[in-house]
C-alpha cells in the first residue's frame, strides 16, 4: 500500500530530525571538552602536572600555577557545604514534619524561589552587607577564638570582611534552598505508612525521620547535596565579589583568596599573553573535570545504594 | 440464610477482662463524623474482629486505639478510650509510651529501608539498651513468634525488603511484638497477601492470642470468622453490633448485619 | 510493659529530650533560613526601589560619577535572553522527543541523557570560555550573538530535561489509542502526545527562560558590555547581569545605585516567571 509506505518514509525521516538536534547536543559537549583542551595544551605541555601544585601565578614574570584558585575553589565549597547541608537538613525536617499545614506551601514556595534567585543577586548581597558586618566582627572572632591552638588559625587573617570564609558563607546561603527543596521533596515521598509503622512502634518525630526518612530517601539526599556541592564549585558571582581576588593559599580563613571562577570572571578579558591565557583555560578545564567528577560519584553513589539495598519486591 | 460461614474452632468465646474500654467515641475529618458514639469492650488476649463495608470507620476505629491519627492535623477524636485505667484521648497522655505499649501492623507489608535484624532491634532499643547477645535472643525470640526464624534466621543481615511479601509481613508482626506490647492492632494485614500467606498470618494470629490482646480489622468475613472470638461490625461510622463472633454469623441481631453478612450487600 | 513504667525509663526520657532538642534545631533552621530571605529581599527592594524612575528605563548607562539609568542594557539583556531562548527552545524539545519518543533506551539516547545531566551542571563560566574560543576568538570581537548562544548551551538542557520528563508522563495507552488508527508516528507525536503535555513543555521553556534571565558568567567573555544603545547583535551588546556586575563592584555611589535597580529588575523579572511557570503547571496537572 502506497499510503503506510509514505507514512513509513514519513516516520524515518521524523526519527533522523529528532536524532539530528540530539546530535548537536552531543556535539556541544564534544566540541566543549575539545576547546578546553586544545586551549589549555600549552599550559599542559609545557608546565605539565606541575601547574596543580604550584601556587606561584604572576602574569608579569609569565609564571602560572593553578594551585591557589583550585585549593579556594576546593575550601569554598567546603565551607558552603559543612555549612549548608545542616541547615537545608533542618528546613526540610520542619517543612515536612512539623510545620503546620497551612504554612506549609508557601513556606515550601518561599524556599524553591530563593532558589531561582540569580547568583549575581547573592553576591551583591554579600559585598554590601555580609562583607561589613564579618569585618566588624572578625577582630572579636580572631580575638576570641583565634587562640585556640591548632584550629585557631582558620579565624586569622586581615579584618577587611571580604576573603574564603565570606565567599563561603554566601555560597551556603545560595545553596541552601536547593538542597533544601530536593530533601523536601524526596522526604515527602516516604509513604505515610511506613512513617506510620515508625510511629507506632512509639518512635518520636525525630526517630522516624532519622532511622526511616533519611535511609529510606538516602539516594534523594545525596543526589540534593551533590546538586548543590556542583553548584557551589561552578558558582562565579557569589563568590567573585567577596573572595577578594588573591592568588593565595592559607587556612586562614579571612585571608582573601581565589577560585577557578572568580579567576576567569577577573581575568580572562584582560589576558593578552598567550600563557596567561591558556592558564586560564587549563583552569576552566580543571572546573569542568571537578564537577563532571562530581556528576559521576553522585551517579556511582546512588547506584551502588540502590544495588545494596537488595532487591525490592 | 443463604450464606453461611464456616467458623474456626477459634470463634468460641472465652470470658475475659477487658483490656480496652471506648466510651462513647466520636471521631472527626475535620468537618466530616467519622464515628459516632462508639461504645464497646475489647476483651484481653482475645481476638477482636472490625467488620464493615469500605468506609464504614474500621480502620478510623482502630487508629483511635493507639491515636495514630494525631499525625494528620484536622483529625481529632472525642469521648473515652480506657487502657489500663488511663484516658488515651487524653491530651496529656503520654503518645509514645502509649505506641509502645500497643503495637500496629498495616495493610501493606512495611520493612523499614534496613536490615531484617535493625528492623526489629530498631523498636527494641527506643524502650531498653541491651547487650549484643541479649539483642540478638531478643532477635530470635521476635522471629520465632512471629514464625519467620527460619526463613530468617541466615538472612538477618540482609534489608527486609529482600524478603517476600508475607514475610515481610511477619517481619512487621515481629517488630511489633519484640518491644513487648501488650496489645496488637492490625489493620486488613492480609489484604496484600496471597492465599496461603494469608492462611500462615491468620495461624499466627491464633497462636498470639495466647500471649496478646489483639484487635484486626478485616474486609474478609471468613477471615473474621476464622481468626477472631469477637467481632463488631460498623457501617457509616456507627457500632451496629458487637457480640461473640459464634453469634453474629449465626444468628445476627441487625439487620444491617444480616444483610451484609448473607452477601446481600458490601 | 505499661505506659507508666514507660515514662519513668531513663532510655525514654532521653529519647524525648533528643527529639525535643532536634526538633528545636530544626525550627531554628527554619528561621535562619527565613531570616536571610527576607534579608536579601529587604536589601534588595529598598536599595533597589530607590533607583527606579523613569531615568532607568530611557535613560544610558552613564560614564563613572554620572547620572543615569539602565535603558541600553534591559534592551541588550532582552535581546540576547530572546534570542538565546529563540535558539533553545526547537533544540531542546527536539532533543527532548527524541529521547521520549524515538531513541528511548537505544545507544545515542542513553549517550545523550548522560551528556545533557553533564551539560546541566557544568558550570556556566565554562560555557562562557567555549563560546569565547569558537565564536569570540574566531571573529575577533565579542557580540550579542555570542552571548545569545552562550545562554542557549545553557537553556538547551533545561528544556530537554522537562521536555522528555513531561512526555514520559503520558500513559501508553494513548499512544496506543493514536497508533490503532493507523496513524505515522510523526503525527501521534505532534498531535497527541506533544500536544497532551503542552503546559508542561511550556513551563520547561519559562524555567530556562528564568535561569537565563539572571546568568552573568557567561556573558563576561561572550557579550561583553556595551556604554551605548546598540541594536546590532553582531557587536558588543550591553546587558543587565555584566553591568551590574561592573557597577556594584566600583566605587562610585551612582554606579552602585543603578546596580541595586538592576539588580531588582532582574529579580522581579525571575520570580515573576517561575510563578507563572507554577501557575500554568498547576492547571495543567489539575
Amino acid at each position: 500500500m502506497s499510503h503506510s509506505n509514505s507514512f513509513a518514509r514519513q516516520d524515518a525521516i521524523f526519527a533522523r530530525v529528532t536524532q539530528f538536534f540530539a546530535l548537536i547536543v552531543l556535539a556541544t559537549l564534544v566540541g566543549i571538552i575539545a576547546t578546553l583542551v586544545i586551549g589549555s595544551w600549552q599550559t599542559l605541555t609545557q608546565t605539565g602536572p606541575k601547574f596543580f601544585v604550584s601556587d606561584v601565578w604572576d602574569p608579569v614574570r609569565s609564571l602560572f600555577g593553578g594551585m591557589a584558585p583550585l585549593w579556594g575553589t576546593l575550601i569554598t565549597a567546603t565551607i558552603a557545604l559543612i555549612v549548608g547541608v545542616p541547615l537545608s537538613f533542618g528546613i526540610a525536617i520542619f517543612l515536612t514534619e512539623m510545620c503546620p499545614p497551612a504554612l506549609k506551601r508557601p513556606l515550601g514556595t518561599a524556599v524553591e524561589l530563593l532558589a531561582a534567585i540569580p547568583s549575581i543577586i547573592y553576591g551583591m548581597w554579600g559585598l554590601f552587607i555580609l562583607t561589613p558586618l564579618i569585618a566588624s566582627i572578625q577582630p572579636t572572632l580572631t580575638a576570641t577564638l583565634g587562640k585556640i591552638p591548632l584550629i585557631g588559625v582558620i579565624f586569622q587573617g586581615p579584618p577587611m570582611g571580604i576573603g574564603v570564609l565570606t565567599a563561603g558563607l554566601i555560597l551556603s546561603v545560595m545553596v541552601i534552598p536547593f538542597i533544601a527543596a530536593v530533601m523536601r521533596d524526596v522526604f515527602d515521598t516516604t509513604p505515610a505508612i511506613l512513617k506510620e509503622s515508625a510511629y507506632g512502634l512509639g518512635a518520636t518525630t525525630w526517630e522516624v525521620v532519622w532511622n526511616v526518612v533519611l535511609p529510606y530517601t538516602k539516594t534523594g539526599v545525596i543526589g540534593g547535596i551533590m546538586l548543590g556541592l556542583g553548584r557551589a564549585l561552578g558558582e562565579t558571582m557569589a563568590v567573585t565579589f567577596v573572595i577578594g581576588n588573591a592568588y593565595n593559599i592559607s587556612m586562614k580563613l579571612f585571608e582573601p583568596g581565589n577560585s577557578i571562577a572568580s579567576s576567569l570572571a577577573n581575568e580572562f578579558n584582560e589576558a593578552s599573553d598567550p600563557a596567561h591565557l591558556s592558564a586560564l583555560i587549563t583552569l576552566g578545564l580543571t572546573l569542568f573535570a571537578l564537577s563532571f567528577v562530581v556528576l559521576a560519584l553522585s551517579r556511582w553513589l546512588l547506584s551502588s545504594l540502590t544495588a545494596k539495598e537488595g532487591k525490592r519486591t | 440464610m443463604a450464606f453461611q460461614v464456616s467458623l474456626g474452632e477459634n470463634a468460641a468465646a472465652v470470658a475475659s477482662d477487658t483490656k480496652i474500654e471506648l466510651k462513647n467515641v466520636n471521631f472527626f475529618y475535620g468537618g466530616f463524623q467519622g464515628l459516632r458514639d462508639i461504645s464497646l469492650k475489647i476483651p484481653e488476649k482475645q481476638v477482636t474482629a472490625f467488620i464493615g463495608p469500605s468506609g464504614c470507620g474500621k480502620s478510623t476505629l482502630l487508629r483511635t486505639l493507639n491515636r495514630m491519627y494525631s499525625l494528620y492535623p484536622g483529625q481529632r477524636a472525642e469521648g473515652e478510650i480506657l487502657f489500663n485505667g488511663e484516658n488515651v484521648l487524653d491530651p496529656k497522655h503520654d503518645l509514645n509510651a502509649l505506641r509502645g505499649a500497643i503495637g500496629m501492623v498495616f495493610q501493606k507489608p512495611t520493612p523499614f529501608p534496613m536490615s531484617i535484624y535493625d528492623n526489629i532491634a530498631f523498636g527494641v532499643k527506643l524502650y531498653e539498651s541491651l547487650s549484643k547477645s541479649e539483642m540478638d535472643d531478643r532477635v530470635e525470640w521476635a522471629l520465632n513468634k512471629a514464625a519467620l526464624w527460619n526463613e530468617a534466621k541466615d538472612k538477618l543481615t540482609q534489608s527486609g525488603l529482600s524478603l517476600s511479601g508475607g514475610q515481610q509481613q511477619r517481619l512487621c508482626i515481629a517488630r511489633g511484638i519484640a518491644v513487648k506490647p501488650e496489645v496488637l492492632l492490625l489493620d486488613e494485614p492480609t489484604s496484600a497477601l496471597d492465599p496461603i500467606s494469608t492462611a500462615r498470618i491468620e495461624e499466627l494470629v491464633s497462636e498470639l492470642r495466647k500471649d496478646y490482646t489483639i484487635v484486626i480489622v478485616t474486609h474478609n468475613m471468613q477471615q473474621a470468622a476464622r481468626v477472631s472470638q469477637h467481632t463488631a461490625y460498623m457501617y457509616l461510622g456507627e457500632l451496629i453490633e458487637f457480640t461473640p463472633t459464634a453469634q453474629i454469623f449465626v444468628k445476627p441481631k441487625d439487620r444491617r448485619t444480616e444483610d451484609y453478612i448473607t452477601g446481600r450487600f458490601g | 510493659m505499661s505506659s507508666k513504667a514507660l515514662a519513668a525509663n531513663p532510655i525514654y526520657k532521653r529519647r524525648l529530650w533528643v527529639n525535643r532538642f532536634n526538633m528545636t534545631m530544626s525550627f531554628l533552621t527554619m528561621a535562619i533560613g527565613m531570616t536571610f530571605l527576607i534579608w536579601i529581599l529587604i536589601t534588595l527592594f529598598g536599595k533597589g526601589f530607590a533607583a527606579f524612575g523613569t531615568a532607568l528605563f530611557t535613560q544610558m548607562t552613564p560614564p563613572p560619577g554620572a547620572e543615569g539609568g539602565l535603558a541600553n542594557a534591559i534592551f541588550g539583556s532582552i535581546m540576547i535572553v530572546g534570542a538565546a531562548i529563540f535558539i533553545a527552545t526547537p533544540i531542546g524539545i527536539m532533543t527532548g522527543i527524541y529521547l521520549a519518543e524515538v531513541g528511548r533506551d537505544n545507544r545515542i539516547a542513553k549517550l545523550t541523557r548522560f551528556i545533557n545531566d553533564i551539560l546541566l551542571s557544568a558550570p556556566s563560566i565554562v560555557i562562557g570560555l567555549f563560546v569565547y574560543a569558537v565564536i569570540v576568538a574566531q571573529l575577533k570581537h565579542y557580540s550579542g550573538w555570542a552571548g545569545a548562544v552562550a545562554l542557549a548551551i545553557i537553556a538547551v538542557p533545561v528544556v530537554v530535561r522537562t521536555t522528555e520528563t513531561m512526555l514520559l508522563l503520558v500513559p501508553n495507552s494513548m499512544r496506543e489509542a493514536a497508533v490503532a488508527l493507523g496513524a505515522p508516528q510523526w503525527r501521534v507525536v505532534t498531535m497527541v502526545t506533544l500536544r497532551a503535555v503542552k503546559g508542561g513543555v511550556v513551563t520547561g521553556v519559562l524555567l530556562a527562560l528564568a535561569r537565563i534571565s539572571g546568568e552573568t558568567a557567561p556573558l563576561l567573555f561572550t557579550a561583553l558590555n556595551n556604554q551605548f544603545w546598540s541594536t546590532d547583535m553582531s557587536a558588543p551588546m550591553a546587558n543587565l547581569p555584566v553591568v551590574i556586575f561592573q557597577f556594584a563592584m566600583s566605587p562610585y555611589e551612582e554606579w552602585q545605585q543603578l546596580a541595586w535597580g538592576g539588580a531588582l529588575l532582574i529579580t522581579l523579572a525571575v520570580l515573576v516567571l517561575n510563578i507563572i511557570a507554577r501557575v500554568l503547571f498547576r492547571q495543567k496537572s489539575n
